[in-house]
């Protein structure tokens, strides 16, 4: 296991968003976290990658993980790219993009790393020296992902990328995420969109008011009536 | 007459240039106004008279002034502002305040609280040009102004740290998810910050030719009325501003009397801050907030 984490519960002041949550992902594994608004996916995805203060133990590689260490776990190889984005819509395209090798030891390959991506993405190429905040949405979660790729994660933490996204631009978007697989990533994607997300994704967690109500393989998931009809919205 | 003025206002301008910069870092970082950096400029210019008093050279005195202000400023960033984030910005900015009374009261204790004057030597040479005296210190304190105005532009626009520390400016969550250590980046900023103020006091004291524990509030303060002028949003609105305000201030004085000089000042203030909240070279929104 990439990550684990045990009992994982995590309270804002005297709401307890997360409460004894229980998740598990494989190398090369992608792992679907899935719920309602407010079931507490942020919150899990913020202190897995070190924005929060938790209860219960997160191990990633076996290292137990202390809360709130969010610039040494990017060091780690545990990247969040968060919901709304994350992009510094003050500066350029390519700027967002440098700052994806801000951690790299190898910066001779960070900077042939980020030539490529932009030929990758060729929208990031043509538009480097634009403003972030111009690109859009789509764009701007495309930069976003492939900031976060750049840093060179084990662990890619994605909330909500298609939120907000075009169905086009979704399929896309997650076409990226299945292919970043072969590259030995694993990826725990938090997603409302279920049908589309178990569709890419290994296994899934269904997530309910801050507890796993439901979780397994993507395909049987999708095939399980009781999670269909309170998930997907029935059949279809 | 007029031409000698525009030399001397340039000249002012250019410490305001330094300063203002020099508040600029932190509020566009933190979106706190350091009050402590108009201190840290009258500590920076004592530390720098200490050394010239001492027989150092002019160079090192420069940099002591810089390591001086630099030191303190990361000083009051651990123990007056690092504790009280969190804090709403008005409670680290009282902190600040304390601060800038403590290092007057220190440097009254420690240096007295009268004028202290540089040997006379230490003027430097007047060079004449047409109707124009310039003085050796003036053009220092210009040429040493352009030079790090430059290196703190090439700094934050063109380098790794540079690019973090607007990151940080900018989201400091976002700047921590990719990797970037936000706390260390702010313990920087305060740094630059504070050796920008540090200079700044070096090189008025070599303008004037002496220091007084009250630089910080007679010339210190009014670096915030150039800041807010140039446009809090925008740090570079301080190369517009600084000059101007000193031109400004220089004239005024020559043709309307030294007794208007800071109400024409922080009027110009008031009035930017009425007609243009976001500055001369602020960005359309002004409450866009902080930017680096
Ligand atoms: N900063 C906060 N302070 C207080 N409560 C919070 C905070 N952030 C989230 N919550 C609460 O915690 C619960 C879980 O929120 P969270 O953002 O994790 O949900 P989510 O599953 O990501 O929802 P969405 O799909 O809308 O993004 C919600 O009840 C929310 O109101
Ligand atoms: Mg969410």
């Amino acid at each position: 296991m990439i990550l684990s984490a045990r009992g994982l519960q995590v309270r804002y002041g005297a709401i307890t968003a997360v409460r004894g949550v229980d998740i598990d992902v494989a190398e090369g594994e992608i792992v679907a976290l899935l719920g309602a608004n407010g079931a507490g996916k942020s919150t899990i995805a913020r202190a897995i990658a070190g924005l929060l203060p938790f209860q219960g133990e997160i191990a990633y590689k076996g290292e137990k993980l202390r809360p709130n260490d969010a610039e040494r776990n990017v060091r780690r190889g545990i990247v969040l790219v968060p919901e709304g984005r994350g992009i510094l819509g003050r500066m350029t395209v390519e700027e967002n993009l440098a700052m994806g090798i801000y951690t790299r030891a190898d910066k001779s390959q960070g900077i042939a790393d980020l030539k490529r991506m932009q030929e990758r993405f060729p929208i990031l190429g043509q538009r480097r020296h634009n403003a972030a905040s111009l690109l859009s949405g789509g764009e701007q979660q495309l930069l976003a992902t492939a900031r976060a790729l750049l840093s060179k994660p084990r662990l890619l933490l994605l909330d909500e990328p298609s939120l907000g996204l075009a169905p086009q631009a979704t399929a896309y978007l997650f076409g990226v995420i299945a292919e970043t697989r072969a590259e030995g990533l694993s990826v725990l994607l938090v997603e409302q969109k279920a049908r589309q997300t178990l569709k890419v994704a290994d296994r899934a967690y269904l997530l309910e008011t801050g507890r796993v109500v439901a979780s397994g393989a993507a395909q049987k998931l999708i095939e399980d009536p009781v999670v269909s009809d309170a998930f997907l919205g029935g059949r279809g | 007459m007029l031409w000698q003025q525009l030399v001397n206002g340039l000249t002012l301008g250019a410490i305001y240039t330094l300063l203002a910069l020099s508040f600029s870092i932190v509020m566009g970082i933190l979106g706190i106004l350091n009050l402590a950096i108009a201190e840290l400029f009258m500590i920076g210019g004592y530390f720098g008279f200490t050394l010239i008093a001492a027989n150092f050279p002019l160079p090192v005195a420069v940099l002591g002034g810089m390591a001086g202000a630099a030191i303190a400023a990361m000083l009051i960033e651990k123990i007056g502002y690092q504790p009280l984030r969190g804090a709403p910005v008005v409670t680290p900015m009282l902190s600040t305040l304390g601060f800038s009374i403590i290092l007057q009261n220190v440097a009254t204790n420690f240096w007295g609280s009268d004028p202290l004057q540089l040997p006379d030597e230490y003027l430097g040479r007047q060079y004449t040009v047409g109707p124009v005296n310039i003085g050796q210190m003036q053009l220092i304190v210009v040429g040493a102004t352009i030079v790090l105005v430059t290196l703190v532009a090439y700094t934050v626009q063109r380098t790794t740290i540079g690019r973090a520390l607007r990151a940080v400016a900018e989201n400091r969550e976002v700047s921590r998810l990719l990797g970037v250590s936000a706390d260390r980046l702010t313990l920087f900023a305060f740094a630059l910050s504070g050796a920008l103020a540090g200079v700044a006091g070096v090189l008025i004291a070599l303008h004037y030719g002496a220091i007084t524990p009250y630089l910080g509030v007679e010339i210190g303060l009014k670096a915030v009325a150039v800041m807010v002028i140039g446009g809090t949003t925008n740090i570079w609105g301080a190369l517009l501003a600084g000059p101007l305000i000193g031109v400004v201030e220089v004239l005024t004085v020559a043709y309307g009397g030294s007794q208007v000089r800071d109400f024409v000042v922080y009027g110009f203030m008031i009035l930017i801050l009425l007609l243009r909240p976001q500055g001369l070279l602020g960005g359309a929104r002004s409450d866009q907030g902080q930017r680096v």
